[in-house]
Order: structure tokens, then C-alpha cells, then sequence
């Protein structure tokens, strides 16, 4: 039996992860155009740390608990929490006027890091493989949480093309906006809404480094290919579902790890954008 | 006597509850035009953003005509030029409080846009990415982009800086021609020399010596006055109908 004939006979295996994979991988390409442009690459790295955190949070008490059979809605609901929580504490407020508000960011990086670091060594359970959780593995996607992602996924569609001009405004000249009656505050609250939502559910399917590669890499190698922001929206989520799905059938037909897979394929993707960059100059 | 579009009655500004500023009284009414001077961190970028409702005052009422529409053209360095978009879609920015909320901009929205980007002379650039604007080019766009918030209000943060003289005179003159036409203007700037030959009325704000004063621009474009404005000499000069100043112990200054 060819290869091709193979991968697709064990479709049922296959078929949701994979769609997962492009729901995530889609839906952080278009959200990165944000995160790169307001140069807040930092932040979605420190939000993927609090998210896994949140994660061990969640299996930490569950086992402390003696709950025998976990709840991978609670689990996701802490994750979330912890991500959207961080997300509008992180995006829309400072740490004071004595220090950047990178500062926090950084604290919050790091400390959430190690937190992970901890909490996991304190996790008795083996079946939890802190290997997948950060650097993804998805082999398998339960159901729920396919529809979970995809739930979220049309969520953030629809604040995104309702509202994109108001998000766009606040994001290119959060000064001007307010000062011409925007709630800049609101706005973009609801763009890091958005951002804290999108990372835990994706990170259940490619994991939370992946997760984090592709708030940057879709959105830095559509940045580079287009000049007007509209094509780079549809470029960057475009070449994030592309990655995912490229990496995920790549790292079954080569038996290699599959969020490692995606994250070398987008970084692959960014070549064409940086050769024109190149020439450009 | 028209009533004033925002005005603030013993207002202090400031940060955090901190003033920086206090025992402000300021009216803005159609067809004012006002200029804040005062050294660099003295408050003025404080008093605008007080003034327009962004920051609330520290003491004090602030009092606005409902709804006000307002312009306003920042800074040119707080606008990131890393985002791909062209003039006419920085321009077109100023028309989404019009639209409202989660409705898209139209046909007219973008005639609106260009014949704001026309009034300041960029017209043949509206295609063109706003990065690559010369940074006088850039200022007039963010000028066409407050023009087509179709505003009562016009609000300007060192609106000149980065022009060449021939852009600045004409971006001047334009902010007057909108004046005569019943706009407001108000504009904080650092170029006393523009200030000197445009505006009518003159604010001095400088909140290390705690000063807060304005009037009519004949009363206050004094050498005393502006002497103690900046702590020292400065002198005023009127040659063909153009006021002149420039420090005593610089330049021309023994003139």
C-alpha cells in the first residue's frame, strides 16, 4: 500500500486532530497580525505560559482532590481563566509608572514558568505528559474538544469582522482613538478577550509552545509577503492552517513529533517573505 | 454669545490624583483658536487630553457640549508606521465614530476621506503606504484624518513638527481657514514663531513653576511674559506684518 493510501485508511484516526491542528493553527495566524503589529510578541508568550499554568492548576487539585477520572472541561475552563485573566490584566493595564509595563510581562513570564516547572513535579499521576502539554503532540483530539475549539474559533470570527475597524483603530493609535471617542479600554480588553480565548483551546490541540509559535511566525511571514494589512489578515491565517496541516501530515508519514513538526514548517514559510524582504531592500 | 463646546472650571491636572497643574479656567467655543505653549513637561499634552475628556481632571469640572465630535492629531511619533496601511486607510480611521460601532464604513465614508486628504494636499497620495510618507506627509495625513471626523473640535499635539517651512505655512493657514469657518482649534506646540502668527488666543502652561495663565495673543506675546514663561530673556519682534521671537542671549538676540 502506497503512503498516500495508508494516511488516508486511517483517516478516522487522523481526521479530527487534524482538524483541530487547522482550526488553532488558522485561528492564532490571524490573531498574531496583532500581536506582531503592537509589538506585543512577549505578551502571547507569557499568556501560553499562564494558560499550561492553569492546566496544572486544575490537574493539581483534581488529584489533591482524589477526583478518579479527569474533567477536561474544568481543566480547560482554569486554563482559560487563567489565560483570558491574564490577557486583559496584561494587555490593557500597566504595572505603574515606575516601571515599563514589559516589566510585568516578563514577571509574569518567568513566574508562571517556573510555577509550570513545579506544579508538574508535583503531579504523582504518569499519565500526564508534560512533553505534549508543551510542545504538542496531537495524536488525539477528543470531541469535545474539537467543538469547544471550533465554538471558539467562530467567536472570535465574529468579534473580529464585526468589529475589525474599531480593533484596528485602537490598536494603530490607541491615543487618537480615545480622544475621538473610542472606549479604547473596552476595545481592547475585547482583543485580548479574544487572544486569551484562542491560546487555551489551540494549545489543547498543538500544545502550548506551538501555540505560541503561531502568534508569531503565520502573521511575521505574511508581514513580510504583503504591504496592506487586509491581505495580511487572510495570509497569516492562511499559513497558520497551512502549517498545521502540513506539519501534522508530515510528522505522521515521518513518525516525528508533531507540534516540533508544525512550528519548523511555519518557520519554513517565512523564507519566501524574508527572500522578498531581501531583494526589496 | 454661543455657548462653549467644553470648558473646564477650576479644573487641576494631573496623574494618579497628583496635580500638576492646578486653578484652571479654559472655554472653547466655535471659531476659537487657542495655542498652549510652555517648556518641554510642562503639561500641555496633560491639558489637551483633560480638555478632551481622554484624562479626568485631577480637581475640578470638565463640561462638554453632548455629543461632541472631535479631531484629534497626535504627536507624529506615537503613530507606529510599522502598520501596512495606506493614507487613505489612516484617514479613514477618522471616520468610525460617524459609523458607529460594528458598522462598515461606505462609499461616502471614502469621499469623505479623500476630499479630507485633498484639503491637505495629499490627494495623488492616497494609495500610498503611509511607512513610506515623508514625516511632513505623514503629519498631513494625520491632519486629513481629524478633518474627516467632520469635527467641532479640532485638537493638535505639536501639529508642525517634522515640516518643512512651506508645508508648515500651509498646514497653518488651513487650520485658520477652518477657524474663520467656525471650527474650533486648539493646538499645543513648541514652535512659539507659528503660535506668534496664528493663534488668537494664547495659553502658557508650565507645571514646574506652577504657571497657568492665557488671554488674547497681543497680551500675552510679551517679553515679560514669555521671559517667565521659559526663565529667561526672550524677545518679540514685528517685521512686515510677522512677529519674530527668539531668545535674547541666542541667535539675533543682541539684534
Amino acid at each position: 500500500m502506497s503512503p498516500l493510501a495508508e494516511f488516508w485508511e486511517a483517516r478516522d484516526i487522523w481526521r479530527d486532530p487534524l482538524l483541530a491542528s487547522v482550526m488553532a493553527g488558522a485561528l492564532l495566524g490571524f490573531l498574531g497580525v496583532y500581536v506582531v503589529l503592537r509589538r506585543t510578541v512577549f505578551v502571547s508568550a507569557a499568556l501560553t505560559q499562564l494558560s499550561t499554568l492553569g492546566l496544572i492548576v486544575a490537574l493539581l487539585v483534581e488529584e489533591r482532590l482524589g477526583v478518579e477520572h479527569e474533567h477536561a472541561g474544568v481543566q480547560l475552563l482554569v486554563a482559560l481563566a487563567f489565560s483570558v485573566g491574564g490577557a486583559l490584566l496584561l494587555g490593557t493595564a500597566g504595572i505603574g509608572r515606575r516601571l515599563p509595563g514589559e516589566t510585568g510581562v516578563g514577571l509574569a513570564y518567568v513566574l508562571a514558568g517556573a510555577l509550570v516547572v513545579l506544579g508538574a513535579n508535583r503531579l504523582l499521576h504518569v499519565a500526564h505528559d508534560f512533553n505534549s502539554m508543551v510542545f504538542g503532540n496531537a495524536v488525539a483530539v477528543p470531541l469535545g474538544d474539537l467543538l469547544v475549539l471550533a465554538a471558539a474559533t467562530l467567536a472570535c470570527a465574529a468579534i473580529h469582522t464585526i468589529w475589525q475597524k474599531e480593533l484596528v483603530f485602537v490598536s494603530f493609535d490607541r491615543e487618537t482613538a480615545e480622544a475621538m471617542g473610542l472606549r479604547a479600554p473596552l476595545w481592547n480588553g475585547i482583543l485580548y478577550f479574544t487572544i486569551g480565548l484562542a491560546i487555551p483551546v489551540s494549545a489543547r490541540a498543538l500544545g502550548a509552545l506551538p501555540a505560541f509559535a503561531f502568534l508569531t511566525i503565520p502573521a511575521a511571514a505574511a508581514l513580510l509577503l504583503v504591504g496592506r494589512l487586509r491581505p495580511a489578515f487572510a495570509l497569516a491565517t492562511a499559513l497558520g492552517a497551512l502549517a498545521a496541516a502540513g506539519g501534522y501530515v508530515l510528522s505522521w508519514r515521518w513518525q516525528i513529533p508533531t507540534g516540533a513538526t508544525m512550528v519548523t514548517l511555519a518557520g519554513v514559510l517565512v523564507l519566501p517573505g524574508a527572500v522578498a524582504a531581501w531583494l526589496r531592500r | 454669545m454661543t455657548a462653549p463646546l467644553v470648558r473646564l472650571a477650576g479644573v487641576s491636572i494631573g496623574y494618579g490624583g497628583r496635580p500638576l497643574l492646578s486653578g484652571i479656567d479654559l472655554a472653547i467655543g466655535p471659531g476659537d483658536l487657542l495655542a498652549v505653549v510652555g517648556p518641554n513637561g510642562g503639561g500641555k499634552t496633560t491639558l489637551l487630553r483633560t480638555l478632551l475628556g481622554v484624562l479626568p481632571p485631577v480637581a475640578g469640572r470638565r463640561e462638554q457640549a453632548t455629543p461632541l465630535r472631535v479631531g484629534y492629531v497626535p504627536q507624529r511619533d506615537h503613530v507606529d508606521a510599522l502598520w501596512p496601511l495606506t493614507a487613505l486607510d489612516v484617514v479613514l480611521m477618522g471616520r468610525i465614530r460617524l459609523a458607529g460601532p460594528g458598522r462598515r464604513l461606505g462609499a461616502e465614508d471614502g469621499e469623505r476621506a479623500g476630499a479630507a486628504l485633498a484639503r491637505v494636499g495629499l490627494a495623488d497620495l492616497a494609495g500610498q503606504p503611509f511607512r513610506t510618507l515623508s514625516g511632513g506627509q505623514r503629519q498631513r495625513t494625520l491632519i486629513a484624518r481629524a478633518l474627516a471626523a467632520e469635527p467641532e473640535l479640532l485638537a493638535l499635539d505639536e501639529p508642525t513638527s517634522g515640516m518643512d517651512p512651506a508645508a508648515e505655512l500651509s498646514a497653518m493657514d488651513l487650520l485658520r481657514e477652518l477657524q474663520r469657518g467656525g471650527l474650533a482649534v486648539v493646538m499645543v506646540s513648541h514652535r512659539l514663531e507659528v503660535v506668534a502668527n496664528f493663534a488668537r488666543t494664547l495659553a502658557f502652561a508650565d507645571q514646574e513653576r506652577k504657571l497657568w495663565r492665557t488671554g488674547p495673543l497681543d497680551e500675552m506675546l510679551t517679553p515679560a511674559g514669555l521671559s517667565a514663561l521659559y526663565g529667561r530673556e526672550v524677545r518679540v519682534r514685528e517685521e512686515q506684518g510677522r512677529r519674530f521671537v527668539y531668545p535674547a542671549d541666542g541667535p539675533g538676540g543682541g539684534a
